[in-house]
């Protein structure tokens, strides 16, 4: 993409789903509410690569904590084909699709709905926020929303404090698996987008008890 | 919904009773209710007093603590590990928590939610079996309790009744008569005859005139002791009934009737009002009732046994009786019985044995082969606890004879032995590594020289000697002259009498093996070797008890009990004040007999090492509990012997 894409770029009208989604923003959340009332919605997605321009989401799960409780009947889990999305195709919106295919507007409908406003949690988001971005921009959302936090960066936040470079540290010390190990949350199967949401809301949980310990209590405390 | 997390959730709870009886679908739709908690260490899951939950908990990762607040503090009830189910009783019962529950480290719990769960109850009666078993006596968490688990195992079998062997069919279903031809005594045996052959029987009991039985005149007894003596048929029955007859009552449970029937050889059992002689009969059970129920039964077995003299034919016969033990592992059928019938299984083969050497042996011996002698089982196979056919464990003894005679006599012996063992070896028994057999010179001997030996052990306790003491001291005697092997439990006892401090060398010995629970309530594994990261069943966990209750049979003097678990038995009785511990150690034994000889089985080895990651959480949970007892019953030894202030 150029500079003047912009420009040229047509601007695609709200679909309904997306003007709900974003009436829930009209109030903010309180600063003072305490972690364990908050909803978060952790997500994980895998993707085709990793370039947020060329690649595609092939697959996306999500499961809903609150109060330190996973709750699995509130957890999502869709596949999507990739070529789909393509600009060519994502033209082409009454197509037959494969069976166990989510078709891309009724997926970015069951998302923007199971996120709602709560905060969204993954690790490494900005990556999964941007992929899925690109999907939202179809339907006239061009960024999410809610408040995030990423996994990655409160660990960091929690182990070495607010100002602690991550490029000192040793790669890899912050990846998934190795905080898993260090926070002993059994790894199974990795590497589905459900499996990794799994992992990564046990992570949360553990993670938001140390922050409690450290003075973290509430909202405002917790994205700062 | 996601499936991967629904799999996830799933996977772990298919791995703990009672979720293990669900089928998937059904564990699918709890799975899918599920919510997956996270405390930190030390906050609470409930207390005491709060209202019920919504849902129950199983721990998935981490330590919950369940304890009852008191005024002088808190007393622990049970510590819940992973799979552990908790928290049903309040959710059951609609009423408050009797109990605090306390995350003892970062725990992940997952939560079944009331209503999901409280329809399966109703579906699945497996299930509310399950809780039931173990709520009925106010548990807290599923699991705990030998004697509970053990319940609750037996009873699902029932459920799944499958017409294998048919060992353990129900009590109606045993067929006996009722309709038995008795004859009164003072009726000549033409009379007796002639009833039975209206009859079409081939017995008679005979009673006299209050109907209570005095005996019984089989067509065996007309042809050997009428016939063949040329005996006038006039003779009043009286003269050649079998008496006294063995009698019990028909309420007593198969298996014990069975029992009774193949330890006496007893070709009818009769069946009177209350059990007793003095009480007037009311059926019979014969031996060809039992075997038209069943198929391949010990029954059918042991006659076939005892019906051939080849030594082929024994070890094949051996073998089935091997592929019987796994019906009866498999199905959960009371340890006692299983070891009794395979003991005498084993017993029965080593007579045979001893009369088939006998038979080519006696001959060129004509002043040796009178000589009194008895064949003894040692340690396991003397404990009638072999299961499996490990190492042969056994020992010879004879009279004392003149010295000139000695020599021969010896030899005779050995040769007998020898002969023995042979046989032995080919029905699939395995030779004793440290030479613990009858045909080894030392293991032969006459009364004169055991009792020496006895009283070296006794008197000077070194390590061999109570080595060989833990295996000696469970003889049994198999075939032979009785009155030898009561004589040297005799000397025994006479021995011990005056030197009580041999129980405390014992005792020392008893407890050298090390707990078989780690500090963080894992298994103590072996470090190296073949059987790295294993379990030694046998050493950690059924040694203590064996020698435990060797140790309490010495010190109370009892005589003729030799399975542990049946000393465990003795010793309730003879310890009220332990009477639970004492039953649970039984407990606790047999279900290490069972699980060591599933191992066995299933691995094709003596059973001894087990795989802890290799059993399900029924079978570890089962096991663990079985050290319980142990520990209680060292600390025990360790006071009752002064083991502190001793030191060898």
């Amino acid at each position: 993409m150029g500079w003047f894409d912009f420009l040229s770029k047509k601007k695609v009208s709200k679909y309904d789903f997306v003007l709900e989604y974003e009436a829930l923003f009209e109030k903010r959340i309180p600063k003072l509410r305490p972690v364990s009332q908050l909803r978060f919605a952790v997500l994980d997605t895998e993707t085709t690569g990793l370039d947020t321009k060329k690649d595609y989401v092939v697959s996306f799960g999500a499961i809903a904590v609150k109060d330190y409780r996973m709750l699995v009947n509130q957890s999502i889990e869709t596949y999507l084909d990739a070529p789909m999305q393509k600009e060519a195709s994502l033209k082409v919106h009454e197509i037959l699709y494969p069976v166990g295919v989510t078709p891309l507007k009724d997926f970015a409908e069951d998302l923007l709905k199971f996120v709602g406003n709560d905060i969204i949690v993954g690790h490494h988001i900005g990556f999964d926020l941007g992929m899925l971005e690109k999907i939202m921009v179809n339907f006239g959302l061009e960024n999410f929303l809610n408040p995030v936090i990423d996994t990655h960066a409160l660990a960091i936040r929690l182990e070495k404090g607010p100002h602690y470079d991550p490029r000192m540290g040793k790669p890899r010390e912050y990846s998934l698996d190795a905080l898993c190990e260090r926070y002993g949350i059994a790894l199974d199967d990795r590497h589905t987008a459900a499996g990794d949401a799994f992992l990564t809301a046990q992570l949360l949980m553990k993670l938001l008890k140390l922050a409690e310990k450290k003075g973290i209590k509430d909202f405002g405390e917790l994205m700062k | 919904m996601s499936n991967v997390i629904v799999n996830r959730v799933k996977e772990f709870l298919k791995r703990f009773p009672p979720f293990t009886f669900l089928s998937d679908a059904t564990l699918g739709l709890v799975a899918k209710e599920v919510e997956v908690k996270y405390y930190a260490e030390g906050e609470y899951l409930f207390r005491q007093g709060d209202a019920a939950q919504s849902a129950f908990f199983v721990l998935k990762e981490g330590i919950v603590q369940l304890a009852e607040h008191k005024e002088d503090g808190e007393r622990v009830v049970e510590v819940c590990d992973e799979g552990d189910v908790f928290g049903v009783l309040a959710l059951l019962g609609k009423r408050p928590y009797i109990l605090n529950a306390q995350a003892k480290e970062d725990s992940l719990v997952y939560a079944i939610p009331v209503g999901v769960f409280e329809k399966i109850l109703e579906e699945n009666s497996r299930v509310s079996l399950y809780f039931a078993a173990g709520f009925a006596s106010g548990q807290v968490v599923i699991r705990s309790d030998l004697s509970q688990s053990q319940k609750a195992r037996s009873e699902f079998k029932e459920l799944s009744k499958d017409n294998g062997l048919m060992i353990f069919t129900g009590q109606s279903d045993m067929n006996f008569s009722s309709d038995v031809l008795c004859c009164m005594t003072g009726k000549s045996i033409g009379d007796a005859a002639q009833l039975m052959s209206e009859k079409g029987v081939g017995s008679v009991i005979i009673i006299d005139e209050n109907k209570f039985p005095l005996g019984i005149i089989t067509d065996k007894d007309l042809r050997n002791k009428v016939v063949a003596k040329g005996l006038a048929y006039t003779t009043p029955v009286e003269e050649i009934m079998t008496t006294p007859v063995i009698t019990k009552s028909k309420d007593e449970g198969f298996s014990n009737l069975y029992l009774t029937m193949i330890k006496n050889r007893l070709h009818h059992l009769i069946f009177t009002e209350d059990g007793t002689a003095q009480s007037a009969v009311i059926g019979i059970l014969s031996d060809h009732d039992i075997l038209l129920s069943q198929g391949n039964s010990p029954a059918v077995l042991i006659n076939a046994l005892m019906n051939t003299w080849d030594v082929n034919e024994m070890a094949k016969v051996r073998n089935r009786a091997e592929l019987l033990l796994k019906y009866y592992l498999e199905n959960e059928v009371a340890m006692d019985f299983v070891a009794n019938i395979i003991s005498e299984i084993n017993d029965i083969i080593i007579q045979r044995a001893i009369q088939i050497a006998k038979n080519k042996i006696d001959k060129e011996f004509p002043e040796a082969s009178k000589v009194k002698f008895c064949f003894l089982s040692l340690g396991s196979e003397g404990r009638e606890e072999q299961l499996l056919r490990t190492d042969l464990d056994n020992a010879l003894v004879y009279e004392d004879v003149p010295k000139e005679q000695q020599e021969e006599v010896q030899k005779y012996m050995l040769l007998i032995a020898e002969d023995v063992i042979e046989t032995l070896l080919i029905c699939g028994f395995h030779p004793c590594p440290a030479d613990m057999m009858a045909n080894n010179p030392k293991w032969c001997q006459p009364i004169s020289v055991w009792k020496q030996y006895f009283s070296n052990w006794i008197i000077t306790p070194n390590q061999k000697a109570l080595m060989h003491a833990t295996i000696f001291f469970d003889f049994r005697p198999i075939f032979g002259h009785k009155a030898l092997s009561e004589e040297m439990t005799d000397h025994i006892y006479n021995e011990i009498a005056g030197k009580t401090i041999f129980l405390n060398f014992l005792a020392k010995n008893a407890l050298l093996n090390p707990a078989p629970l780690g500090f963080f309530r894992n298994f103590i594994v072996e470090k190296t070797g073949e059987h790295r990261d294993k379990f030694d069943i046998k050493l950690r966990a059924m040694m203590p008890l064996a020698d435990i209750a060797r140790i309490l049979v010495l010190s109370h003097r009892v005589v003729g009990i030799n399975n542990t678990f049946k000393r465990f038995e003795k010793m309730a009785e003879l310890e009220p004040n332990h009477q639970e511990l004492m039953l649970e150690a039984g407990k606790a034994y047999e279900i290490l007999m069972r699980m060591r000889a599933i191992e066995g089985m299933r691995s094709e080895s003596a059973g001894r090492y087990i795989q802890p990651e290799s059993l399900g959480k029924l079978q570890r949970q089962l096991l663990k509990n079985t050290f319980a007892p142990i520990d209680e019953l060292q600390k025990i030894m360790r006071v009752r012997f002064q083991l502190d202030y001793f030191n060898s």
